[in-house]
């Protein structure tokens, strides 16, 4: 399977590498959905942050240790 | 028995322990009360008279002996499994006793009935359920909000005093703002959570109360608690207004009210007002939707993807499938902005106490299009409405929405938020506000409630 960043084949594509089935309204939701998470996604994954471990099992009944 | 089932969720306890209202006489009052008023709301999906009677016969003294309450669609009892607003829900589910059942069980509360919510939880708005949606009682046209849309429809037409709802992504306080209540999100792990679907794998969701005032829901937060939620002063408050859009990308006169409720809380407490900056806010609230999707991924198999129930509404079935293509490694960053979120809260409560914001930036839209006009342009409500509910449910600290004024004839909500543990100061503050404003708005009722304007089923 080729790499894509067609949003149409992406997804389409996406689907079918996990047996998913979708018709045609299904597409449309998923677009739309695609539409809106993609770019902010895209920014989050670039931000840096290295610096920054994530909280092994965090408590979040507490604030964090110090 | 008309007069008490409209009093409040503290004074009917304190009634019937009194002697001076019948428990049996007042459940079937409220009984009655569902098959007048609920036709027009759908607020209810599902009453069992003999199981509520049995319930009450068995009730023992406890602070809720005799109450009447309604549970969201998303606890089990031990009779009905949940159903999530959904034909399909994409977990087990099977009766039996959730933690919010056993503790309204243990303070003597009666279950009524069972609270509409929106489809999978996955909206803030209300409008869609395998039910079909519950309605807004100040306007049956719009959205009461969501997910616990039933229980806060069903508080505030007056079909009880108090309910139980949940909170993953703001799924308390959005349909209270929008119907006028008073919705607590405790502190991640305070209150009841066994027996949920997503029990031990969420770390989002919590239970907690629908009411119409602060009071209320202290009493019925402290059941599902199990500790009495006391009251303290609030005094000399230190509030924390969040710069950006979710204080200022608002309709104008839910921001008036807004800011008109915090100048009342720093006035009532003595208190001390100062803006604040949370860094990476908004990337904090796709964070909180990648986190709690990747949690609910647990169930979901491409081959049940593939049966899914037709009931199971379009929106909903795209979205399912939507969600096994979401990046990994954006759920690991999510991970890490949770950190860094958590971090800067522990700081700046250090300097404030409570952090204040609208609930929701605009009133409730309509169920047909719930959209809403903001100063930056038209957006759907669910997008408006999770930029200020996300950041407790990503931390894991308590929020409150109280109602504090109103708009084309809709309830409008401040947001407050506090530090780990600190839900009975979120009480304390959202009584304070109650004080100075002659509890103006936890006292209004919509029409159905006002006896005026009967709702047209």
């Amino acid at each position: 399977m080729e790499a894509t960043d067609s949003p149409d084949e992406f997804i389409e594509a996406g689907l079918a590498s996990f047996g998913i089935e979708a018709d045609e309204i299904d597409l449309a939701v998923i677009r739309a959905a695609h539409q809106l998470f993609w770019p902010p996604i895209l920014e989050l994954v670039a931000l840096d942050t290295s610096q920054v471990p994530a909280e092994p099992n965090p408590d979040l009944s507490q604030a964090p240790p110090r | 028995m008309s007069a008490a089932l409209d009093l409040s969720l503290r004074e009917q306890a304190a009634a019937i322990a009194a002697g001076e209202v019948d428990a049996a006489e007042l459940l079937e009052a409220t009984l009655a009360r569902i098959e007048e008023r609920n036709p027009a709301l759908n607020a209810v999906v599902e009453t069992f008279p003999e199981r509520s009677r049995e319930m009450l016969a068995a009730a023992p003294a406890g602070p809720l002996h005799g109450v009447p309450v309604v549970i969201k669609d998303e606890w089990p009892l031990p009779w009905r499994a949940q159903r999530f607003g959904a034909a399909e829900m994409l977990a087990e589910a099977a009766p039996g006793e959730s933690g919010p059942y056993r503790a309204l069980r243990d303070a003597g509360a009666v279950i009524v009935g069972v609270g509409n919510m929106h489809e999978l939880g996955a909206s803030s708005t209300g409008n869609a359920s395998v039910y079909g949606p519950a309605h807004n009682p100040w306007n049956t046209e719009r959205c009461p909000g969501g997910s616990s849309s039933g229980p806060a429809a069903a508080v505030a037409a007056r079909l009880v005093a108090g309910s139980v709802g949940a909170d993953g992504i703001g799924s308390i306080r959005y349909p209270a703002a929008y119907c006028g209540l008073t919705g607590l999100k405790p502190t991640f792990g305070r209150a009841a959570m066994a027996g949920h679907h997503m029990a031990g794998v969420s770390t989002t969701i919590v239970s907690g109360a629908l009411c119409a005032d602060a009071a209320d829901c202290r009493l019925l937060d402290s059941a599902l608690f199990g500790e009495e939620l006391k009251a303290g002063a609030a005094s000399g408050l230190r509030i924390g207004v969040i710069a950006g859009e979710v204080s200022e990308d608002v309709d104008p006169a839910v921001r008036e009210a807004c800011e008109g409720a915090i100048e009342d809380l720093r006035r009532e407490t003595g208190g001390e007002v100062r803006t604040v900056e949370i860094p990476e806010l908004a990337v904090a609230t796709l964070a909180t939707i990648l986190i709690a999707n990747s949690e609910s991924l647990g169930g979901i198999t491409p081959e049940r993807l593939n049966n899914l129930d037709p009931e199971l509404s379009p929106l909903a079935r795209g979205l399912l499938k939507f969600r096994v293509l979401l990046p990994a490694i954006a759920t690991v960053k999510s991970h890490q902005i949770r950190t860094i979120a958590r971090r800067a809260l522990a700081e700046l409560f250090e300097d404030v106490d409570v952090l204040a914001c609208p609930t929701v930036p605009a009133v409730a839209p309509p169920l047909e299009a719930p959209v809403v006009e903001l100063p930056s342009g038209a957006m759907t409500a669910d997008e408006a409405n999770v930029r200020g509910g996300a950041l407790a449910n990503l931390t894991g600290i308590p929020a409150i929405s109280v109602p504090v004024g109103s708009a084309d004839g809709l309830p409008v909500a401040l947001q407050l938020q506090a530090a780990w543990g600190r839900d009975e100061l979120l009480l304390d503050a959202a009584e304070a506000i109650e004080r100075a404003n002659g509890r103006r708005w936890v006292e209004a009722v919509p029409p159905p409630a006002r006896g005026a304007e009967p709702l047209e089923a």
